[in-house]
């Protein structure tokens, strides 16, 4: 399980973007067994909250799949 | 929000393309495809998790509708047949819906199920009819289980006897309400013949309730009983699989069945699963009644049951994902006679 | 060439917001809840550019799947999926019923030797997969669109098999049902979708679905008249694909060819005029041999 660290600029449904501290732009999709919910995400955009995304990377599409989402210090 | 009907002058018939469309006696699909790819979506449902709870509902429904019966007429003789039949009705409300809640992708919200009671939905109906029949189905088994212990409180047999009517009822449409499921979906094989497969998932689960039944009765007057009531239940799947046959072929899904799961469902299902059973039942009935061949015909009936529910699931699939088949199925020629619709 | 006068209002290159009621600038459409809206898909026009399948990847953040070549002409997502809501279609018609293989030597004056179709979720009037929700979370929203509602979902995929267009999927990341929502949370604010919009041609023209029958209606029958016999109209009343009690089609095409050439249906139908009879055959089934039951219960051994 990898992590990253970034603040979350787009969200729509369980689909986020988080933009690193490089600027780049990383696509993660909410897994179903996260504990997140989607409208978590929204309020963590709102804020710009920076967060803490451990995240695998699934084979059959481009982008991340996010298992945990939580507040970085 | 309804919108101005377009006058048939307006509109050019569909073309029929350079490979027209279907061809020899109604069957084949001579037509363009998109390149081979699927026009419809497979059913998520993994088919061994689904056709078990399916063969698990019908299972529970017969037992509870056979116990109910076996009390009405023979409450002495049959008592052991009645309590195997209100326990064994516990299977669907325990494991069966532990099957269900397994296959949902985001169980954690199983309980969304009851939002919403949809009669468009036999989902929704499901949901609730399971709901209904494990209150009912658990309320007469904890009666019978009470009755076990104070034999000298007639009225607690009485009360399992009462609450067993209408387990039984909704234990009917536990028997039978999946292949509505099936049915109410776009997936050629299951949609072209929804009587033939309610009727035939009805009959199969009748005769896999008795065959459960039958294999724990000792020799006797009530095994004969369920043996009679399961060869007439297989009889009546035989029947309605030629039924499906007859449809199948008319509105050009047979190619569906001509898979290796098409095979497993003709042999096992069909062949090992009904026919082979009736004639054992058969041979044991008239023969005086020797024990292993209503066994093995019970066994055989078990297997058939989940074998039918299974390899029609899988055929299903093959429909739903070989354009050849989707496309000839929705064809005008398959859209029936226009009936007053629902609004 | 017509210009919304409002359009005069705002010159500048940078926004600090969206315009108010854009749509009307983009699509000549006020957008007002409790109207019917949706597509109408001109396939005649269409150049396969594929700017509507980036639209909606890119306002919806959704992840390329599929991922490689398909070989299928230029098609390279293959199909809609969870992750793909809009899907360019491409056919290469090598002949012209000369047989397989052989070019023919003559060609309409319409070019139509590649038809390229921009597929979608169609929207249904009396759609399918929200009849067979058994959750609720596929509803009608004030636009008169379908949508998944994602807080809802429990991802039982019942949907997914309901659909006669193959539409609507089950994501096995995520655990729930997606599908093109027509841009609900855009027609919220005023805009168009954001396919829609970014149509260099105007094949996907989104309105109001009155208006749209109408131009889908006159531009067929100019079609007709330049000689393309073949041009006609799927998904709206009456037409193939909406047969079977669907109603019609919000999200409607101009095909020139079969619809199974465009991995469509001729004639789908409404799953759930099945139900009543399946249940009451079932029924009876079960009850007459419940009945044999009795009989042979009954019988003295």
């Amino acid at each position: 399980m990898n992590s990253m660290e970034g603040v979350v600029t787009i969200v729509q449904e369980s689909r986020f973007q988080l933009t690193d501290d490089a600027g780049a732009g990383h696509l993660f999709v909410l897994a179903h067994r996260s504990l997140a919910e989607p409208d978590q995400l929204e309020a963590l955009q709102r804020r710009q909250t920076r967060v803490r995304v451990d995240y695998t990377e699934p084979r059959n599409i481009i982008g991340l799949l996010a298992h945990a989402v939580d507040i970085a210090a | 929000m309804e919108s101005r009907n377009l006058g048939p002058q307006e509109q050019a018939p569909v073309p029929a393309s350079a490979a027209g469309g279907t061809q020899g006696a109604r069957q084949e699909w001579r037509g363009p495809t998109y390149y081979g790819m699927p026009a419809l979506k497979e059913a998520p449902f993994e088919s061994w998790v689904v056709g078990g709870y399916i063969f698990l509902a019908g299972l529970a429904g017969a037992a509870s509708i056979l116990a109910a019966i076996a009390d009405l007429a023979r409450p002495r003789r049959a008592a052991g047949t009645v309590r195997r039949g209100r326990y064994w009705a516990l299977a669907a409300p325990t494991l069966g819906a532990g099957l269900l809640v397994y296959d949902l992708h985001t169980p954690q919200r199983f309980y969304n199920m009851f939002r919403v009671a949809k009669g468009t939905s036999p989902m929704s109906i499901g949901t609730w009819l399971l709901t209904g029949f494990s209150v009912v189905s658990g309320l007469t088994a904890a009666l019978q289980f009470a009755a076990e212990r104070r034999p000298r409180w007639r009225w607690l047999r009485r009360a399992a006897r009462a609450a067993n009517v209408p387990a039984a009822v909704l234990g009917g449409g536990m028997s039978t309400y999946t292949a509505a499921l099936l049915s109410a979906t776009s997936t050629p094989l299951w949609a072209a013949s929804p009587g033939g497969l309610a009727a035939r998932f009805g009959s199969a689960s009748m005769a896999s309730g008795a065959a459960a039944l039958s294999l724990a009765e000792p020799p006797g007057p009530t095994r004969s009983a369920l043996d009679t009531v399961a060869s007439v239940a297989l009889a009546a799947e035989l029947a309605c699989d030629a039924w499906q046959a007859i449809d199948y072929r008319r509105k050009g899904v047979a190619g569906a069945l001509e898979s290796g799961w098409g095979m497993a469902e003709k042999l096992g299902a069909t062949g090992l699963g009904a026919a082979v059973p009736l004639g054992l039942y058969g041979l044991a009935l008239l023969g005086g009644n020797r024990g292993n061949l209503s066994r093995l015909a019970s066994l055989a009936a078990l297997g058939g049951s989940l074998l039918l529910r299974v390899s029609i699931l899988e055929a299903g699939n093959v429909s739903a994902r070989t354009p050849e088949i989707s496309f000839r199925f929705a064809q005008p020629d398959n859209l029936g006679r226009p009936r007053r619709r629902r609004r | 060439m017509d210009v919304h006068p409002r359009a005069l209002d705002y010159t500048e290159s940078e926004f600090s917001g969206p315009i108010p009621n854009e749509s009307e600038l983009t699509a000549g459409v006020r957008i007002v809840p409790g109207r019917s809206y949706g597509f109408f898909t001109d396939t005649t026009v269409c150049i396969g550019c594929k700017a509507c399948e980036v639209a909606c990847k890119e306002w919806n953040n959704l992840p390329a799947d599929n991922v490689g070549l398909t070989g299928q002409s230029y098609d390279n997502t293959g199909q809609l999926s969870a992750n793909t809501w809009r899907h360019v279609a491409f056919i290469e018609k090598h002949s012209d019923g000369a047989g397989p293989g052989v070019r023919s030597t003559e060609k309409p004056p319409f070019q139509s030797g590649w038809l390229m179709m921009s597929d979608v979720c169609k929207h249904c009037h009396n759609a399918p997969c929200l009849e067979a929700c058994p959750t609720g979370a596929l509803f009608k929203t004030e636009f008169d669109t379908v949508v998944v509602q994602q807080d809802i979902c429990n991802g039982c995929g019942y949907c997914v098999p309901a659909c006669p267009f193959g539409v609507v999927d089950l994501s096995t990341l995520d655990g729930k049902a997606h599908k093109c929502t027509l841009c609900y949370d855009r027609l919220k604010g005023g805009l168009e979708p954001a396919c829609a919009k970014a149509c260099p041609t105007d094949s996907i023209q989104f309105g109001e679905l009155d208006d749209l029958h109408l131009r889908a209606r006159q531009r067929v029958q100019q079609l007709h008249a330049q000689g393309v016999e073949t041009a006609y109209l799927y998904g709206v009343p009456g037409g193939p694909g909406a047969t079977g009690d669907l109603g019609h089609l919000n999200a409607f095409f101009l095909l020139t060819d079969r619809p199974e050439t465009y991995n469509l249906s001729e004639a789908p139908t409404r799953p759930a005029n099945r139900v009543a009879a399946s249940l009451l055959t079932g029924l009876a089934a079960v009850a007459g041999l419940a009945l044999a039951a009795v009989a042979a219960f009954s019988r003295r051994a």
